[in-house]
């Protein structure tokens, strides 16, 4: 038999805490360190940033040491020190690795409450609409873009350290390279977002986030070779994620679809999966 | 405390609510109704999640779907019918998460969360994750994130789902501590009949987003305390059957018993009635009705008949 408390004590003085969407993303980053997933993604990840890494060692001690001078026209040749090298800082198989990873744990972002009927309980709190997708846009933007910057800002400060300002990456990469992480992670969070809201558990989320990424780029591929023009590529998200380093570095100029495309094809998927997300977890849709 | 006029509302061409006109005082109120009569969503439309089509209402004095009705929120707890429970987090965590989003502080929430779960039993397993817990502690855990931030007022919906019978007298007596110790209000939605008649000391009857009848516990006991069961002699004509509407309604007449609503409080003046009239009076039965009689009553026309 339970003991209960004689009673409870006075009632607290509300409106003392933090903004609803700042509480709502910190519960959910709690619940998302507790899952087993991190492990995984966190090996792969770091991994690939050793590779980095070691690639800019080597490239300096080939500029500087004396005896491995008879390797530079090889590792001039193989590790390029033009705008593809400082591009390829946010590698294609890291951002392949993080799309895997965000559409896992962002594809559960809402489609988790939608499973245990959370949302209509969240909606009952003092929370507005806005704050709840504020908090779910945050979480699945934040988490990329915190990978990301791991990838712009380690290589680069190892870089400085090592050789100056004379090293493998530009002291002024960072500026492009920060932004374009800023929109790859914008992209991401949308896609993952609006994925999450159209399903109705965890799993269904990943599949459709996969599926929008796969879709989108084979539409895009159909319409491309229907068309003879490679620039419909752009509407596949995964290839748009590649293009937005290139783009702002100024790397493979001659072969890229160019800035109106990829402006245009991030808007539209921006604005697709945020309306879609916006509308999916109204209120309304909620209780329903 | 709440009130309405004219509620209605819609769920695209359906419409749940129709027509709703009430107001409630504090206390404990029962809302009543079979499943599917509009008790969730006229819970869900004080709450402001559903916005009424026509009408208007009030909760605590905020006008429904006025712009400070989200801060509003803050002065009201909710336990919703369904789980609703986040299965990977222990009840302790879920209920200071609850908290802090009705705007309690971190620390203030993480108080509260104790005391709270202790508040409704729950203080050995507060640290479990809730998908281990059995149906009456996650409905408790439920009771508890509503309470926890003391609202003024508390809607629970079918708190006693699913619960063994020791289970369903453990909530309602919480329901009953949390009127009487934390001098919170509470609108209690069910459609079990023995839990609102235990509790509730208001009660609205709804049936197909209608109205059905409404009014205080009291009230309604007094009505009912007027009704008794009538058996003659001899059975009456039709001419004195008629004019046994003198007396009161009759609401049901079968092999000369007549079960009748009585206009006086007074039993005595059936006698002088059937001592007026030369027939015997040989039963005068009080009829110790139940909720759920006024309830049949009430639903009468949208049942059918029997």
């Amino acid at each position: 038999m339970p003991i209960y408390a004689p009673t409870l004590p006075p009632r607290p003085e509300p409106g003392q805490g933090l903004p609803p969407a700042v509480v709502m993303l910190r519960f959910d980053l709690a619940r998302v360190l507790r899952l087993k997933l991190g492990k995984f993604f966190g090996f792969l990840f770091v991994f690939i940033l050793l590779v980095l890494c070691v690639q800019l060692y080597v490239k300096h001690l080939v500029n500087t040491s004396a005896g491995l001078s008879t390797f530079k026209p090889f590792a001039d040749q193989l590790l390029s020190q033009g705008p593809e090298f400082q591009a390829r800082l946010l590698h294609p198989v890291m951002l392949q690795v993080l799309w895997l990873q965000v559409a896992l744990v962002g594809g559960g972002l809402v489609a988790r409450d939608t499973l245990h009927r959370i949302r209509p309980l969240i909606y009952a709190h003092p929370v507005r609409p806005w704050d709840y997708l504020l908090a779910k846009a945050l979480f699945a933007a934040g988490l990329p873009l915190a990978i990301m910057l791991a990838y712009v800002f380690l290589p680069w400060g190892l870089s400085l350290a090592v050789a100056g300002a004379a090293g493998p990456v530009w002291p002024t990469a960072p500026l492009l390279l920060v932004p374009a992480a800023l929109v790859i992670a914008l992209l991401m969070g949308a896609v993952t977002l609006g994925a999450s809201s159209l399903a109705a558990s965890p799993k269904a989320g990943f599949g459709w986030a996969l599926g929008i990424l796969l879709g989108s780029s084979a539409l895009g591929g159909v319409l491309a070779a229907a068309l003879h023009d490679h620039r419909w590529l752009v509407l596949g998200a995964g290839y748009l994620t590649k293009l937005w380093p290139d783009l702002l570095l100024g790397a493979n100029r001659d072969s890229g679809p160019g800035w109106v495309p990829v402006v245009l094809a991030t808007a539209l998927h921006l604005v697709l999966w945020t309306v879609i997300a916006v509308r999916r977890t109204r209120p309304s849709e909620a209780s329903l | 405390m709440i009130a309405f006029e004219a509620l209605e509302v819609r769920y695209g061409a359906t419409v749940a609510l129709r027509g709703l006109t009430l107001s409630l005082e504090p206390g404990i109120i029962g809302l009543l109704g079979p499943n599917g009569s509009g008790k969730s969503t006229l819970l869900k439309t004080l709450l402001g999640l559903l916005q009424p089509a026509a009408g208007r209402g009030e909760v605590l004095g905020v006008p429904l779907g006025a712009p400070e009705s989200a801060r509003l929120r803050a002065r009201i707890g909710y336990m919703p019918e369904y789980d609703a429970l986040i299965e990977d987090t222990s009840a302790y965590d879920q209920v200071v998460f609850w908290g802090e989003l009705s705007g309690l502080s971190q620390a203030q929430a993480r108080d509260r969360a104790h005391e709270v779960l202790y508040f409704v039993g729950l203080d050995e397993a507060r640290y479990r994750n809730v998908s281990g817990y059995s149906t009456g502690m996650r409905q408790r855990v439920k009771l508890a994130q509503a309470l926890v931030h003391s609202p003024e007022l508390v809607f629970l919906d079918e708190p006693t789902n699913g619960l063994d019978p020791d289970g369903r007298k453990r909530m309602l007596d919480l329901v009953q501590k949390v009127r009487a110790e934390l001098g919170t209000s509470v609108v209690l939605a069910s459609h079990l009949l023995q839990d609102v008649e235990r509790v509730a000391d208001q009660l609205v009857i709804l049936d197909k987003g209608e109205v059905k009848a409404a009014g205080s516990m009291a009230g309604l006991r007094r009505m009912l305390a007027r009704r008794y069961e009538l058996r003659f002699l001899d059975p009456l004509g039709p001419a004195l059957e008629a004019e046994l509407a003198e007396l009161g309604t009759v609401l049901e007449a079968r092999n000369g018993l007549y079960d009748l609503e009585c206009v006086a409080s007074d039993p005595a003046a059936a006698f002088a009635w059937a001592q007026a009239r030369g027939v015997v009076l040989v039963q005068l039965t009080p009829r110790h009705d139940r909720l759920d009689e006024v309830l049949i009553r009430a639903l009468k026309p949208a049942l059918g008949p029997a």
